[in-house]
């Protein structure tokens, strides 16, 4: 697979600046529709880069490959391309929960430490309302996924189209930073403790999150 | 010409199939096979339909080494794809010359 994708890589780059770009935005349209088999999308990817690339030593134009409809087309192999199966899914799922909950950890533990020795602030122990933290944890995984699915999507827009650089600052700025952030930074603060409550030493964030990276790695390779 | 026709569709496959029964190919080659016998449709049209016949198991494909240097996929028929050209074979043969005859009555109605 990783050498299908670096062949790819390598021929792309004799692609001339126009076949590139529509082949590269078909390349990135396809390729987002995530719930399909990889390896039939990356033959499928290559088969269709050879053939523009013959196309184009004879002087023709992509469309002559693509029809008049790029997206078009692109939606047509997406329909045909068989989906993953669901176990492959699985494990891609249990691999994103295991990262984002692996860098919390990290994130949290770290930031604790450096409050403490660096700055002098709260304590080294801290005490967790179990029912908190596992509302507290249901939600953010919630708003990853959001997030997650709506760069996707957004993405998934933008193929085939000339968003101009300002818009697409501003406009995924605030989607997919801003907002969530905010979300997060709510849900923490206001969330009330209830259920019953655990104390121990934020240090321990470190080893929970590095057992949590092994994890999802040990999921990744699993794919 | 674009594929937007149910009929066409199953036309195609069916070209598909007798080309790759006779020869392995890749995709381009396929494509210039195609144009060669005359049937004039956009050079693209043909990924979508190998996708659908590898995912009914008419064809199979293969990354093999080519002659000329670069990674391609070859496709041949499975078992069940020859069967598949049959059927199509003999409700083409069926077919062509009813279909011919009703459409030369035409000037007559």
């Amino acid at each position: 697979m990783e050498a299908i994708i670096q062949a790819n890589n390598q021929k792309r780059k004799l692609l001339n600046e126009k076949n590139k770009k529509i082949y590269e935005d078909m390349l990135m349209y396809i390729r987002l529709s995530y719930d399909k088999s990889e390896e039939e999308t990356e033959e499928i990817l290559m088969e269709l880069l050879d053939h523009l690339f013959i196309l184009q030593e004879e002087g023709k134009d992509a469309e002559e490959l693509f029809g008049e409809d790029p997206q078009r087309y692109a939606d047509e192999i997406i329909n045909e391309l068989p989906k993953t199966v669901s176990k492959k899914r699985l494990l891609l799922f249990g691999m994103g929960v295991s990262y984002f909950f692996a860098v919390s950890a990290m994130f949290q533990g770290l930031l604790s430490i450096i409050l403490f020795y660096v700055f002098n602030q709260s304590e080294i122990s801290q005490t967790y309302s179990v029912g908190t933290v596992l509302v507290n944890t249901c939600l953010s995984l919630g708003v990853a996924a959001l997030v997650l699915y709506g760069i996707i999507r957004y993405l998934r827009w933008s193929c085939f189209k000339q968003v101009s650089k300002v818009f697409e600052f501003v406009f995924t700025g605030i989607l997919f930073g801003v907002l969530p952030f905010c979300l997060f930074m709510f849900i923490f603060y206001f969330m009330p403790s209830f259920g019953p409550t655990i104390t121990f030493d934020v240090y321990w964030f470190i080893p929970i999150g590095i057992v949590l990276f092994f994890m999802g790695q040990k999921l990744r390779k699993q794919v | 010409m674009a594929i937007r026709s149910q009929l066409l569709k199953g036309i195609l496959e069916g070209c598909l199939l007798a080309i790759i029964a006779r020869e392995t190919v890749y995709g381009y080659e396929l494509a210039v096979k195609l144009q060669t016998q005359g049937i004039d449709v956009s050079e693209g049209s043909i990924y979508p339909i190998l996708l659908r016949l590898q995912k009914e198991q008419l064809i199979v494909g293969e990354m093999r080494k080519s002659p000329s240097g670069p990674n391609r996929k070859y496709y041949q028929l499975t078992e069940k794809g020859k069967t598949a050209l049959q059927a199509f074979r003999s409700n083409w043969e069926n077919l062509k010359r009813p279909v011919d005859q009703l459409l030369e009555q035409k000037e007559e109605y």
